[in-house]
C-alpha cells in the first residue's frame, strides 16, 4: 500500500511507528542469530538436542559429568572443557576405552571400553551439538577406499617417526609412548589424525584432506593385514633385530644344550 | 682278553688289535687303559634295539634333508610364475612359509644327525677308563739346545752380515710401508675432502636460489604451505622449495614446522628475546604461532621429529635426546648438547611461508669448526 501511494511527507506518528517496527525486527534478527551461533544458548536449551544427543546427554550425566562438569564446561585440574572438541575426539576417547579415565596419569592407555560404539557416537553427538568441532567425515565402520601407495608416503613422512614403520608404536619421553596401531579401527585412525589425542600432533583437514586420511588408513590396514613369515615379526624391525634375537636366544639355547650333553656323559 | 669285545684279529696266533692298541698307548703315550667294557653284550637284543634307534635317527635326518631340497625347489616363495609381473600379496599366503619350512627342515636334519651320533657314542660304544701321567717341568735340555742352534743356523744362512746390499734394500720397503701407514692418518688432519662451505649452507640459502627467498614446501617438493594449513598442535615436515629440495642432495635442509598453542607461542617469543642466536634475525623468526626447527638432531643426525604436542618436546628416536620447543629447542635430556637450529620464517607477498634466509648456525651434529652459537651473537 505504502509503495503505491504518491510520495508525501510522512506524519511524525507514522515515522515513529515504522522506527519501532524496524527496531523490533532488528532485535528479533539479532536474537535469532545469537541463538543459532551461541553454544551456550543451545546448551541451555536441551529441548533443541537431537534424539541421539539426548541419549548421549543421559550417558554424559551419569559417567562424564564429575570431571567435565555440567554441559561440558570442564573442571579446573580434573577434566578439560569439551566445548569445541567435536564428536571425533569423543568417539576416539570413549571407543578406545581411554575415557572414562581410571586415574590421572602421564598417558591414558587403551583399555576395554565402557560404552559400545553406538553409545560412544551418542556421546559424540551430544558434545558436537554442545559446542561443535571436528567430526569424522564418513558414516559406517569402513573408511572410503584410499590409495595405499600414497598413504604409505604420507605415513612415512608424518606418522612413522613415532608409530614406527611397522605401525607397532614406539617410546616417547618420560614413560609415555606412541601406541601400536594394531587394534585401531578405520574410525579411530581417522579421529586420531583429525583431533591429535594426548601428545599426538593434530593433522587438520587443511594439512591432510579427508582423502589423504583415507589413503593413510588404507595403508595402515593393508600393513596390518599382512602376516609375518615364521609367525613372530619381532616388531618388524628387520634383520638386525632378528640377528640379535637368534644370537641371544639361539646361542644361549645351544650353549645350554652343549652343557646338558656334556653333563650327561 | 677277558673283555671279549670282538676287536681282535680272531685267528688266535698273534696279539689282538685291542692288545696292540693298549700296548702302544702304554709305551708311547704313557696312557694306561684300566677299564674297557661294552655296554650291551654283543649280539644281544638290547644292542640290536639301540642300533635300530640310531639308524632311525639317521634315516629321519636324511628324510628331512630331502624335504629341505624339495621345499627349496617346489615351495611357492612368490606368486611365480605370474603373468603381469610379480606383486607382493599381503596376508597369510603359502609363500610366507618358505623360509620357516627351509629352516625347520634343515634344523631337524642336523638335529637328528647330531642326536644319532650322540646316541651311537653314548649307548653303543664300550665304556673306557684310561689314565695318563701328567708331565711337569720344561723340555729336555738337549732338545732346547738343539732348537736354539737351529735358529742361529737359519740366521747365519740368511747372510745379512755378509750381504750389506740386502740390508740396505730391505730398508726401502720398511721406509715406504711406514710412510704409507702414516700418510693416511696425518693426511686426514690436513686434507678436507669437502668444500669448506658445505656444512654452513643448506637449501634455504637465498644465494643458491638466485637471491630469491626460498619457500617452504611439502614432501612432494612443490606444494607451498600457508600458515592456516597447520592446526594448533599440528606439525608438518617442510622442505626447501628449490629443484631437488626434497631429495638427498638437500638432506640436511628439512625442518619441522609447528603451530604452538597461543600461550606456548608467547612463552617461546619471550625466550627468543633471551637467546641472541635466534633474536638477531632480520625479522622475528616466527610467523604467528608457527615456528620451524631443523629436523636433523644435533647429536648424530637422526630426524628429531617426534613431536609431543602437550609437553612441547621434540624427541629423537635414535638416542632419546629431547628438545624443548618453547625454549629455542634447548636439549633437556639425552646425549645432544646443542640446540636444534631455528629456521627464520616470513610470509611472502602471496601469503605462503618462506625462509628469511639460512639457519644462523650449521645444522646437524658437531664437527671440528662448528660454532654452537651464531658468531655475531
Amino acid at each position: 500500500m505504502v509503495a503505491h501511494s504518491p510520495r508525501r511527507p510522512r506524519s511524525r506518528a507514522r515515522r515513529r511507528a515504522i522506527a519501532a517496527l524496524r527496531m523490533l525486527a532488528a532485535l528479533v534478527l539479532a536474537g535469532g542469530i545469537y541463538a543459532l551461533v551461541s553454544p551456550n544458548a543451545q546448551a541451555n536449551a536441551p529441548g533443541q538436542l537431537s534424539a541421539a544427543a539426548q541419549e548421549g546427554r543421559a550417558l554424559y550425566e551419569t559417567s562424564c559429568i564429575s570431571c567435565h562438569a555440567n554441559n561440558g564446561q570442564g573442571v579446573e585440574g580434573r577434566g578439560p572443557s569439551l566445548i569445541g572438541v567435536g564428536s571425533a575426539a569423543v568417539e576416539f576417547q570413549v571407543e578406545t576405552g581411554r575415557m572414562p579415565a581410571a586415574a590421572q596419569g602421564a598417558q591414558l592407555e587403551r583399555k576395554p571400553p565402557q560404552f559400545n560404539s553406538d553409545e560412544a557416537r551418542q556421546l559424540g553427538q551430544y558434545i558436537q551439538e554442545l559446542g561443535g568441532g571436528p567430526e569424522i567425515a564418513f558414516q559406517g565402520e569402513q573408511a572410503p577406499k584410499g590409495d595405499i601407495a600414497h598413504g604409505g608416503e604420507l605415513f612415512r613422512v608424518n606418522c612413522s617417526s613415532c608409530h614406527a614403520f611397522s605401525a607397532a608404536g614406539g617410546a616417547l619421553s618420560s614413560g609415555k609412548f606412541a601406541p601400536s596401531l594394531e587394534p585401531s579401527t578405520d574410525r579411530q585412525l581417522y579421529a586420531a589424525m583429525l583431533t591429535g589425542p594426548q601428545n599426538m600432533p593434530v593433522f587438520g583437514d587443511n594439512q591432510m584432506s579427508p582423502q589423504d586420511k583415507y589413503d593413510v588408513i588404507a595403508y595402515v590396514q593393508n600393513l596390518k593385514s599382512d602376516t609375518d613369515p615364521g609367525g613372530w615379526g619381532l616388531g618388524r624391525f628387520g634383520p638386525v633385530t632378528e640377528g640379535v634375537a637368534i644370537f641371544l636366544f639361539g646361542m644361549v639355547l645351544l650353549a645350554f644344550a652343549a652343557l646338558w650333553i656334556a653333563g650327561k656323559s | 682278553m677277558s673283555t671279549g669285545t670282538g676287536t681282535g684279529t680272531g685267528n688266535g696266533t698273534g696279539p689282538t688289535r685291542f692288545e696292540v692298541v693298549r700296548q702302544g698307548a702304554r709305551e708311547h703315550d704313557d696312557v694306561e687303559i684300566v677299564h674297557y667294557e661294552p655296554q650291551y653284550p654283543p649280539g644281544s637284543k638290547a644292542e640290536k634295539r639301540m642300533t635300530r634307534i640310531v639308524s632311525l635317527m639317521f634315516m629321519l635326518s636324511g628324510l628331512t634333508a630331502i624335504l629341505f631340497v624339495l621345499a627349496y625347489v617346489w615351495w611357492p616363495f612368490t606368486d611365480w610364475p605370474s603373468v603381469d609381473g610379480w606383486q607382493y600379496q599381503p596376508g597369510n599366503t603359502a609363500s610366507k612359509g618358505f623360509t620357516p619350512i627351509l629352516g625347520l627342515m634343515l634344523g631337524l636334519s642336523l638335529g637328528f644327525l647330531g642326536l644319532g651320533i650322540l646316541t651311537w657314542g653314548k649307548k653303543l660304544l664300550p665304556h673306557e677308563i684310561a689314565l695318563q701321567d701328567r708331565h711337569d717341568g720344561g723340555s729336555d735340555p738337549a732338545e732346547r739346545a738343539l732348537t736354539g742352534t737351529t735358529l742361529q743356523f737359519i740366521g747365519e744362512e740368511l747372510g745379512l752380515a755378509r750381504r750389506p746390499l740386502l740390508k740396505v734394500a730391505l730398508a726401502a720397503p720398511a721406509a715406504g710401508l711406514g710412510a704409507a701407514a702414516l700418510v693416511v692418518p696425518v693426511g686426514m688432519l690436513i686434507k678436507d675432502p669437502h668444500h669448506p662451505d658445505v656444512f654452513f649452507h643448506t637449501g634455504w640459502d637465498p644465494a643458491a636460489n638466485g637471491g630469491k627467498k626460498v619457500r617452504l614446501v611439502r614432501e612432494d617438493g612443490v606444494t607451498a604451505i600457508r600458515p592456516e594449513d597447520i592446526s594448533v598442535g599440528g606439525q608438518i615436515t617442510a622442505f626447501p622449495g628449490i629443484p631437488e629440495g626434497n631429495r638427498n642432495k638437500h638432506a640436511d635442509s628439512p625442518v619441522l614446522l609447528i603451530r604452538l598453542r597461543q600461550d606456548d607461542a608467547a612463552r617461546l617469543r619471550e625466550n627468543i628475546k633471551a637467546y641472541p642466536t635466534n633474536a638477531k634475525f632480520e625479522k622475528h623468526p616466527m610467523v604467528g604461532d608457527l615456528v620451524a626447527y631443523s629436523k636433523i638432531c644435533t647429536h648424530a643426525g637422526c630426524p628429531a621429529s617426534l613431536y609431543e604436542q602437550e609437553t612441547n618436546r621434540l624427541l629423537c628416536p635414535c638416542h632419546q635426546s629431547q628438545f624443548l620447543i618453547t625454549d629455542n629447542a634447548k636439549p633437556i635430556f639425552g646425549p645432544a648438547t646443542q640446540r636444534l637450529p631455528m629456521l627464520p620464517l616470513e610470509l611472502d607477498e602471496e601469503g605462503f611461508l618462506a625462509a628469511q634466509g639460512d639457519f644462523a648456525v650449521p645444522v646437524g651434529p658437531a664437527f671440528w669448526e662448528k660454532p654452537s652459537e651464531r658468531r655475531d651473537a
